[in-house]
């Protein structure tokens, strides 16, 4: 099931696609990257089992106003009924017969877990209408159509916009001047490793989309990537944000605490408070701060035991951003 | 050596082919600490651990490594593949140790 068939195509636009020109905002692309397909297709799904009749399917893509039906029998999916194909089985007098015989079965589908930026791509691919969404299991779990994208990117850009303009503002107007590039926060949660290290690795792909100097995204990936860890180590939960204005890149992670009592003490070569569980992980050997230090241009570290600490990772970016 | 050719003298099994499958393997580092690994400024790296976490394949990314074989035949959590494919990091293991799996590909690179 993974052969291009009749899935309805629509008309190839010859423009590129989202996230493929490199002039594309970075929020726009820290978006497709962070959203999963799941997160934007239609799960509460319309089937039919295979013995239902195309007249049948007919009648409920025209109820539904939907323009295709998954055949799908306890979870297993088995092909689409789409419009091309009722109008094929009115042609052809079949439309009493059964879905299992005339719907198309040779389709593209997706997984439920492939980000948003690959579904797009398989948009600009196939010039098909919509995609059936399998998990893991091969299970169908849902349907996607550019509208679901649409609504999503929406939603979640008009989100992002609200929180950049109160960010402004807080900011005395900074990101009002076009100054200001892209920034966005990671909250990051206390020995959450399963997540750990996914802000920075967001970041990283980003910035390679955008082309910017392979060293400089290193650099930034580096700070961001160690800042992350430490949150999810030593404190007891923060947020890890960065942000790209025009000739530098600035990372920082704020939390509010336990605080670090002696600070120059912590930024040394190799001393850690980590315990043996941190460091059975690969992590806790004293080199984190030291390492953001060595990839940064400014760096500055504030704290006090028994409250928060903020650390700030400064990377000048050559020639300005890509 | 491409890291096809690696995975093949570290008698690996590949199980995310990824993006690095193709590329040219220039150095090898191996190490279960990844605050070391962050150290490593090489682009063109493979990184051989004892490891088995997600830490390993995002660390790996963030240095922009080749490919990650872990060594010892551990068994690896299934979200290692998962991420692996998220991340489009080669992935692979070896029943190697980690001593022999540097050995090899010594060998290999200069043979005697």
């Amino acid at each position: 099931m993974s052969a291009p068939g009749s899935q309805s195509p629509v008309a190839p636009d010859e423009r590129p696609g989202l996230g493929e020109s490199g002039n594309d905002p970075l929020v726009l692309l820290e978006l497709i990257q962070r959203l999963k397909v799941r997160d934007v297709m239609t799960a509460d799904l319309v089937t039919l089992p295979r013995d239902a009749s195309m007249q049948q399917a007919q009648e409920l893509m025209r109820q539904k106003k939907i323009s295709g039906v998954p055949v799908e029998e306890k979870g297993r999916f088995f092909g689409l009924v789409s419009i091309d194909d009722i109008i094929r089985a009115l042609v052809a007098g079949t439309i009493h017969e059964s879905c299992g015989r005339h719907m198309t079965t040779k389709l593209v589908v997706l997984e439920d877990d492939m980000p948003l930026s690959f579904a797009l791509r398989y948009f600009d691919r196939y010039h098909y209408g919509r995609f059936p969404v399998l998990n893991r299991d091969r299970r169908l779990v849902g349907i996607i159509c550019q509208r679901d994208i649409n609504r999503a990117l929406l939603v979640e850009l008009t989100r992002e916009l609200q929180r950049l303009e109160s960010v402004s503002v807080q900011r005395g107007g900074e990101g009002a001047a076009g100054s200001l590039y892209l920034l966005r926060e990671f909250p990051i949660c206390k020995y959450d490793f399963e997540n750990a290290g996914k802000a920075a690795n967001q970041i990283k792909q980003v910035l390679q989309e955008k082309k910017f100097a392979t060293k400089v995204i290193r650099r930034i990936a580096v700070a961001a990537y160690e800042l992350e860890i430490n949150l999810c180590v030593h404190s007891d939960g923060g947020v890890l944000s960065w942000q790209v204005s025009s000739g530098r890149a600035e990372v920082i992670a704020r939390d509010a605490g336990p605080g670090i009592e002696d600070v120059e003490w912590a930024c040394r070569d190799g001393t850690s408070t980590a315990n043996e569980w941190i460091r059975s992980l690969g992590f806790g050997a004293g080199m984190g701060l030291v390492n953001v230090r060595r990839v940064s241009d400014e760096f500055e570290i504030t704290s006090k035991k028994g409250s928060g600490t903020t650390v700030k990772a400064v990377i000048y970016i050559e020639g300005g951003v890509a | 050596m491409t890291m096809s050719e690696v995975a093949e003298v570290l008698q690996a099994e590949v199980l995310v082919k990824g993006d690095g499958l193709l590329r040219r393997v220039g150095h090898v580092m191996a190490s279960d600490l990844m605050s070391d690994v962050l150290l490593v400024d090489e682009e063109d790296m493979l990184l051989l651990t004892s490891l088995a976490s997600d830490q390993v394949l995002r660390t790996a990314q963030i240095v922009g490594a080749v490919g990650v074989v872990v060594v010892n035949g551990k068994p690896l959590p299934s979200s290692m593949v998962n991420v692996a494919n998220d991340l489009h990091m080669t992935l692979a293991t070896s029943r190697l140790s980690k001593y022999d799996a540097c050995v090899a590909v010594h060998a290999a690179r200069h043979p005697l």
